[in-house]
């Protein structure tokens, strides 16, 4: 390999910047040096910026408030061994120009503090970090050291103390062809310190958090940089914290006021302060990972793509203190307001969020030291509280939406502004730059309410994660450890049966016993389970019902009929009997019987107390919140028919008490489709903490509900992490056996639904390709927008150039199966299956139109 | 559905429960009790890593573990309630049985009266009566040991002694994952005694039998006098206050209170008769006897060491979770409490980030709050402050004007505080010790921290 050509005085800068974890290895050396030699052959001069070696800011603070000099010393031989170690494994030579930042050190931990004064002394140490490290990386790279406190300068502004324009200097740089033209002097690849600076008087001063990005886009400002590279352990900036939500997707282009709205409101990998210095120059700035620096990561520039507007990120603030003032007719006065924020500044609160209207103020207060552990917000209470009507609203948290064209998205957010409509929202605010929309939420619902929000502007488009210009994958796709690879579909194995068995008649289901076993076994593996029940209103056909008998499930009821099926069945398989709203007469027959009856209300305690003496009864309680995939499915929460409220809980252990009726099950069933595995230990562990209460009982029953993935990207889930956390609460009641009911998940992946191609039609650019099943054979796709796969099975494996919408015969608009289906062109009389029809298709079906019952049929 | 269980006779038809025998061997305690001819309830405890007892510590070792026989049965005797009581072996001294006639009326009445029995009329003693024996000093070393409960009095206690310089460990019976964290968080030596119920006993609450609340702080008491014994600590300093003397109601004549155990008469009783039938060096109180909760809620607002990791919450799942909901439900007066108990005292941000939502203003909670207040409702059955402190704590809110327009304080002011006395409402009689206590005069000084 040649040597490049000398670059030219006037070719451009790259500023790459590293963290600690990415300076603290070999491995992580080598990846600088091929990146910093990367952009040296595109023809750019290349400044990198280091922070320390992975917690040595933090020992080197540590080593500052050590009073004795022998302890000092003691921790500054582990920071020369650390870095002697480093400095040979990348091969350098042992007499290096980084020993002398490491004797320089010394000189200052033998020191009295108070020789300098405590703070430009403490500012002098922590600089060791960074001089230590690049000075370790120029001898590696071989590129030219300079002292970043040549170059950046800290202006010390008005209001700071002394601690902040030490420890936590602000800059200001504007960017200087003279510092550059100099610079590009020095050589081609430059290495210098993040986090340090000198200020007026020529002392070193530190940046504070995140003060080596700081560094960094100060350089690139100065330098007027082609780019600033950020290269961290994420690959860029995510549409919500993935902590939160896993979901969140990447964000591959922001402008900057977007970037900074999304850092000051929440995101962690960008410190907000360093987007202002590459603003006015126009400098863009990549976030990229370090692990994987194939991936395109996250660009911030001034040129946002061409794309309809989207809600960009989703992100939140715990710990928000609220302030309303309430008074009447003050509000026009002049100098009400600004008398009203003096007493803010006077106590040393600053505000965030204004939200106003005529006899009203609320203003949000960030959760700082001086708020939580100080009498100021009491005593800026009692002032306020002479002008007017003073409350103080907390915990709360600051839920944003961030993206450019906010107001032009309104109509998409129905979904989000019903779900925050069932919450206590106490401020909204949207600021004229129409770049975010602020909803102040009770703290603790907000953990729970993101990721559901997410989802929400994910399935109304609102954030379009299917423009690939503006999202990349998600955070579960990049870095949640890849699930098993998922067995390939039983039906791709009985194509020519589900062939032959479709020329008979369609529609048609075919259930698949195997798979049905396989489900249930996978099911029965799990330890801490003592019984299991299928809930068979997913689909009673005998077939599968005693199939799951002799897997060992008991089957779940919630209708006479339903008794019937079972006992003709698997008439040996226990029983539980859990109707709703049911005529008296249903739990009379059920109770003569002998099955164990489950109530939801006090009704029929009240109402028919004598069915119940002496017997033995489950409850099933409302635990005040539902999940699940879409409204309908949820069967949690005040918006839901089922289950007794808690507040109710007492009356009716009384009432069964009177009665004789001895409560032996207590059930409580939240929803469906839920792949959340920490969901269920949720609901055992209340359930078990109000079954303590009841001393005859034997069992606590936390439903079903299990979900399958849906959409692509969604994980399975994860069984053995479910079994984990409900065994960890089992230990704790040991007294209880536990139950489940599952239905859907046991038997949905093992049905198939086939159907024939009737008709096909184009209308204003949108295929529509008719088959003969229809909303009255599967109903779940118009009841809850259920999203089911659908195939072309007699062109299966063919290209997939057609976008079909896929809809039945039924005289109803809703009659839809599916929407912009890519698959291969169809014609009449092509069979097509659609997948996940076990559980709520036939079922479901009904004879609307007086079309007909579909046919069942059972493959071993 | 299980089935072996429903073999077992009913409790409830006994004539008699039987105090069957006690015996310790290789760290581990075995209780045995039977109704009638019924199967044998057997009770196990487990002191990890004692040393064996040899001489008098032997002996003094063999009358704790008694006492805790007899005091350990009630949590059995109540599936049956049982008109006749029977300690078989050798017999025991009168003021012995005393405690134990107490223990077992007083320490249930509240389970008598929510299960309309009446117990007082109905116990009868079957028992050899002995001579009081009176047991020697055994020299046991100055260590305290503290039962720590994960709420805020222990640690209360526990820094008091801190303060002193008291030698102290940190002890806990049974599997808690906040208490553990709790005593870690105290940097002390831990204690942790295992106990492991009969199993019957949860066969018997499924078949109906009599249940509900036992006076675990009696019981509590004895097993850690065995330990003392055990492990060599010549003190026992319980966290108990001085509302935990007053009773919750009156049923029939009879006082109930709820925290009967925690009070000072048995405190008082079970000390003397640890020191004459135990060890006369073996000292047992409560430290925080002569306090009310709001001094002591007080000076817990000065530990704040602690506000992540404490909860005073029973009813909450006791599995630790990073979130202020797995550690207080915001539903039980234990929660109310103790929210209004420390809102006096704390920035309000700093008391809402300890419970994650602000439950005063929460109009869903004011019957709990009520009953608090004893307006309208009687006292909860929860080891809880007294009304007139719970009011004395609502009207400091009243006045202060970053809770007073709070649901649940503004109904307070337009509702209840006209109808109080205004005289009775003021802090600071709460705030100094007052009344007997039984602290012993090695740790009398640690009492200092509770003041101003």
């Amino acid at each position: 390999m040649s040597e490049p050509l000398p670059l030219p005085v006037s070719a451009p800068w790259i500023v790459l910047k590293f963290g600690g974890t990415s300076v603290s290895t070999t491995a992580r050396w080598k990846t600088i040096r091929d990146l910093a030699a990367a952009r040296r052959a595109e023809g750019a001069r290349v400044l990198v910026v280091v922070s320390a070696l992975s917690g040595m800011t933090d020992t080197l603070k540590g080593v500052c408030a050590e009073l004795d000099v022998t302890q000092r010393l003691a921790v500054w031989a582990r920071i020369e061994s650390r870095h002697a170690a480093l400095a040979a494994a990348l091969g350098l030579a042992p007499e290096a120009a980084w020993r002398t930042q490491l004797q320089s050190l010394h000189a200052l931990l033998t020191q009295a503090a108070s020789a300098q004064g405590a703070l430009p002394w403490q500012a002098a140490v922590m600089a060791h970090g960074e001089l230590l490290s690049s000075a370790l990386g120029a001898d590696f790279l071989g590129a030219h050291w300079l002292d970043a406190r040549g170059v950046l300068h800290a202006h010390a502004q008005p209001n700071q103390s002394e601690r902040v324009q030490r420890l936590s200097a602000t800059l200001e740089t504007a960017p200087d062809a003279a510092v550059a033209a100099a610079l590009a002097q020095r050589g081609e690849v430059l290495i210098t310190q993040g986090f340090i600076a000198r200020d007026a008087a020529g002392a070193t001063v530190l940046l504070g958090r995140g003060g080596s990005d700081t560094s960094a886009a100060h350089f690139g400002a100065l330098l007027r940089a082609a780019r600033v590279e950020i290269w961290t352990d994420v690959a860029g900036m995510f549409s919500a914290n993935p902590r939160q939500v896993a979901d969140a997707r990447l964000l591959r282009q922001l402008d900057y006021e977007e970037a900074q709205e999304i850092a000051t409101t929440g995101a962690k990998v960008l410190h907000p302060r360093c987007l202002a210095p590459l603003r006015a120059p126009r400098v863009p700035l990549w976030i990229k990972d370090t692990e994987r620096p194939a991936l395109d990561g996250t660009v911030i520039g001034a040129e946002a793509v061409s794309a309809s507007p989207s809600v960009k990120a989703l992100s939140m603030r715990k710990g928000i203190t609220l302030v309303a003032m309430e008074s009447i007719g003050m509000w026009q006065q002049v100098g009400f307001l600004a008398d009203v924020f003096a007493q803010f500044k006077r106590h040393g609160l600053s505000v965030d969020l204004i939200g106003s209207a005529e006899t009203n103020v609320t203003v949000s207060l960030d959760s700082t030291e001086n708020l939580l552990d100080s009498d100021a917000l009491a005593a800026l209470a009692a002032d306020l509280a002479r002008v007017c009507r003073v409350k103080v609203i907390a915990p709360c948290a600051a839920i944003t939406l961030v993206g450019r064209g906010m107001r032009s998205m309104l109509h998409r957010l129905e979904g989000l502004l019903a779900e925050l409509g069932s919450q206590r929202v106490h401020l909204i605010s949207q600021s004229s730059n129409n770049l975010n929309l602020t909803f102040v939420v009770d703290e603790a619902v907000a953990d729970a309410l993101l990721p559901r929000l997410h989802a929400l502007l994910l399935h109304s488009g609102a954030l379009r994660a299917d423009d690939v210009a503006l999202f990349g994958p998600s955070w579960q796709a990049l870095y949640a450890p890849a699930p098993a690879a998922q067995p390939a579909p039983w039906w791709r194995g009985a194509r020519a049966r589900l062939l032959d068995a479709a020329a008979r008649a369609t529609p048609r289901y075919i259930y698949h016993l195997p798979t049905v076993r396989a489900r249930a076994r996978a099911l029965r593996a799990l330890g801490a389970v003592d019984r299991w029940h299928y809930a068979l209103k997913a689909n009673p056909h005998p077939a599968l019902l005693s199939a799951l008998d002799a897997e060992g499930f008991g089957l779940e009821c919630v209708a006479p009929g339903e008794l019937d099926a079972a006992r003709a069945a698997a008439p040996r398989a226990p029983r539980l009997f859990t109707p709703n709203f049911a005529p008296r007469a249903d739990y009379a027959a059920a109770l003569d019987a002998g099955e164990l009856v489950t109530l939801d209300a006090l009704h029929p305690l009240q109402q028919w107390g004598a069915l119940f003496a002496a017997r033995e009864i489950g409850l099933r309680v409302d635990l005040g919140s539902g999940v699940g995939h879409h409204e309908k499915v949820r069967t949690g929460g005040s918006a839901s028919k089922f289950g007794l409220p808690l507040t109710d809980l007492a009356e009716f252990l009384a009432l069964a008490r009177r009665i004789g009726a001895r409560v032996v099950l207590l059930h409580a069933h939240l929803g469906s489709g839920v792949l959340d595995a920490t969901h269920w230990p949720g609901v055992y562990a209340q359930l078990a903490s109000l079954g303590e209460r009841i001393g005859t009982l034997r069992a606590l029953n936390i439903g079903g509900g299990l979900g399958l993935p849906q959409r692509a990207g969604e994980q399975p889930l994860d069984l053995a992490a479910l079994d984990a956390g409900l065994g960890e609460i089992k230990r704790a009641y040991p007294q209880f056996e536990l139950w489940m009911e599952p239905g859907r998940f046991l038997v949905a992946e093992a049905g198939v639904l086939l159907a024939r191609v009737t008709q096909l039609k184009s209308k204003d650019a949108r295929a529509y390709l008719g088959v003969d099943a229809g909303m009255h054979t599967l109903l779940r796709p118009a009841l809850y927008g259920a999203r089911h796969g659908i195939v072309n099975l007699t062109r299966l494996g063919a290209p997939a150039d057609a976008l079909y919408q896929i809809v039945g015969p039924i005289c109803e608009s809703g009659d839809v199966l599916g929407n912009d289906r890519r698959m291969p062109v169809a014609q009449e009389g092509d069979v097509v299956l659609i997948e996940h029809a076990g559980a709520y298709g036939a079922a479901m079906a009904s004879n609307y139109n007086l079309r007909g019952l579909p046919v069942e049929e059972v493959f071993e | 559905m299980p089935t072996a269980m429903t073999e077992l006779p009913d409790p409830r038809q006994a004539r008699t429960f039987r105090f069957v025998a006690c015996d310790y061997a290789q760290g581990e305690a075995v209780l045995r009790y039977a109704f009638d001819d019924g199967p044998e309830l057997v009770e196990r405890l487990r002191f990890p890593g004692a040393p064996v007892p040899d001489g008098a510590h032997a002996q003094a070792f063999r009358r704790a573990l008694r006492l805790l026989h007899l005091l350990a049965g009630v949590s059995y005797y109540k599936a049956g309630a049982t008109p006749e009581l029977a300690i078989e072996g050798a017999g025991v001294d009168g003021a012995t049985l005393d405690l134990l006639r107490a223990v077992y009326t007083h320490g249930l009445a509240e389970f008598a009266y929510r299960n309309g029995l009446d117990l007082r009329g109905r116990m009868h003693w079957r028992v050899q009566t002995a001579a009081a024996v009176a047991a020697p000093a055994l020299g046991l070393p100055a260590r305290t040991l503290v039962p720590i409960g994960g709420g805020k009095d222990s640690l209360v206690a526990i820094e008091a002694l801190r303060t002193i310089g008291a030698e102290c460990t940190a002890a806990w019976v049974g599997n808690s994952p906040l208490i553990a964290a709790c005593a870690a968080r105290t940097g002390l030596p831990e204690l942790n005694i295992e106990r492991t119920l009969a199993p019957e006993l949860f066969a018997y609450n499924r078949m109906g039998a009599w249940n509900g609340h036992v006076p675990v702080t009696a019981v509590n008491s004895a097993i850690l006098a065995c330990a003392a014994i055990l492990y060599g600590h010549d003190s026992i300093a319980f966290a108990n206050e001085r509302s935990a003397s007053s009773a919750t109601l009156e049923y029939d004549g009879q006082q109930v209170n709820h925290q009967w155990s925690k009070g000072w008469d048995f405190e008082r009783d079970f000390a003397r008769l640890v020191r004459r039938t135990v060890a006369s060096d073996l000292h047992y109180c409560s430290l925080l006897r002569p306090y009310a909760e709001l001094a002591i809620t007080r000076t817990f607002a000065k530990l704040p060491q602690y506000f992540e990791v404490f909860s005073s919450c029973n009813r909450n799942f006791r599995i630790l979770g990073p979130q202020p909901s797995d550690r207080w439900c915001g539903q039980c007066p234990k929660c109310h409490f103790v929210f209004l108990a420390l809102a006096p005292f704390l920035p309000k941000p700093r008391l809402l980030a300890i419970f994650g939502r602000n439950l005063l203003d929460d109009d869903t909670q004011s019957a709990g709050f009520d009953a608090l207040l004893e307006y309208r409702d009687h006292k909860p059955f929860e080891c809880v402050g007294e009304g007139a402190e719970a009011r004395a704590a609502m009207a400091a809110l009243a006045r202060r004007p970053e809770w007073r327009e709070d649901a649940l304080v503004a109904r307070f002011r337009s509702e209840i505080l006209a109808q109080l006395d205004a005289g009775a409402l003021a802090l600071g009689p709460w705030l100094t010790p007052q009344g007997a206590h039984g602290v012993p005069a090695r740790l009398r000084a640690a009492l200092d921290f509770l003041r101003a």
